[in-house]
C-alpha cells in the first residue's frame, strides 16, 4: 500500500486512483470536520466535496508532502466557514488564562467533580464541543479530535504556533467549564 | 482578574504557572527541568494533581468523540464535478 507521501505526489501528478485513494482514507476525518462547523448535513456535504475538488486542483502546488494534513484540513476549514458564511482569522481573545481556569474547575473541588462525572459521557462531550465558538471548537477539533500536530493545526488555521497553542489551551478550559456547566447549549 | 483564593506556592512554582504549563505537560513539549518542576508541584498540591489529572482526561477523550461516517456516494459527485 503506497504511504501518503506517495499518494500525495501521484494526486499532484493528476492521477486520478490515486486521488481516489486519497479521498477514501480522508472522507470521514474530513465530514466529521465540516459537519461540526457548518450548520446543515447539505452545507457539510458542500464543504466537504470543494475540499477534496481543492486538493486535487492544488495538491501539485504543494511543495513539501508532509505539509499536506495541515494544509487540506486549511481547505476544509475555510470551505466550511465560506458555506457557513463565517469570517476566518478572527482576533484572539484576552481573557485571562485564570478566569478560565476557575470557569473549569481549577480551585474548585465541587466543579472539578462535574466535570470528571461527565468525561466519560460521549454524548455529554459531543454537547460541550457543540457548546463552544466555531474558533474554540475547530482548535479543539483539529489537535484533540483528530490529532494533528500543533503545526500543522497552526498551518490550518493560519496562525502562529505560539498562537494556536494559547488558542487551543483556551478552547481547552472552556471545553472543561461547558462540561462543568452540564454541557448543554446556552 | 481572578485567582484562586489559596493559590500555592510548590516547588518553586505558583498554582497559576502550572495552569498557564499545562497544554505543554500533557502534549509532551515541556522541557526535562520544566517538567520536573511541574511535576513536583503537582506532587506537593493536590487542586493542581486534581485539575492537571482532569485537563490530561479531557483531552484524552475527545479522541474517539467522533464516529460518524461521511455520505457513501462523495466520490461518484467527485468524479462528477471533476470530469468534464
Amino acid at each position: 500500500m503506497l504511504g501518503e507521501d506517495g499518494l500525495i505526489e501521484r494526486v499532484a501528478a493528476g492521477d486520478r486512483v490515486a486521488f481516489g485513494a486519497l479521498v477514501a482514507r480522508w472522507r470521514d476525518p474530513i465530514w466529521r470536520f465540516v459537519r461540526a462547523h457548518t450548520p446543515t448535513p447539505a452545507l457539510a456535504e458542500e464543504a466537504l466535496q470543494e475540499t477534496f475538488v481543492g486538493v486535487w486542483r492544488g495538491a501539485s502546488g504543494l511543495r513539501d508532502p508532509a505539509a499536506f494534513r495541515g494544509w487540506m484540513y486549511g481547505l476544509a476549514r475555510r470551505q466550511a466557514a465560506r458555506a457557513s458564511r463565517r469570517r476566518v482569522g478572527e482576533p484572539l481573545d484576552a481573557e485571562p488564562i485564570e478566569q478560565l481556569g476557575v470557569a473549569a474547575g481549577w480551585g474548585s473541588e465541587a466543579r472539578g467533580g462535574a466535570v470528571l462525572a461527565r468525561i466519560e459521557d460521549h454524548d455529554a462531550v459531543r454537547h460541550a464541543l457543540a457548546a463552544l465558538s466555531d474558533d474554540d471548537r475547530e482548535v479543539v477539533w483539529l489537535v484533540d479530535v483528530d490529532e494533528l500536530s500543533l503545526a500543522e493545526a497552526a498551518d490550518a488555521l493560519g496562525l502562529s504556533l505560539a498562537a494556536t497553542k494559547s488558542r487551543l489551551h483556551r478552547a481547552r478550559l472552556r471545553l472543561m467549564a461547558a462540561l462543568a456547566e452540564g454541557g448543554t447549549d446556552g | 482578574m481572578a485567582e484562586i483564593a489559596q493559590q500555592r506556592f510548590v516547588a518553586s512554582l505558583w498554582c497559576a504557572e502550572v495552569l498557564a504549563r499545562l497544554p505543554d505537560l500533557v502534549d509532551g513539549t515541556l522541557t526535562e527541568p520544566d517538567r520536573a518542576l511541574v511535576l513536583a508541584h503537582v506532587a506537593g498540591c493536590t487542586w493542581c494533581e486534581r485539575f492537571g489529572g482532569s485537563y490530561g482526561r479531557v483531552v484524552g477523550s475527545l479522541k474517539g468523540v467522533a464516529d460518524e461516517s461521511a455520505p457513501a456516494d462523495v466520490a461518484a459527485r467527485l468524479d462528477a464535478l471533476l470530469d468534464p
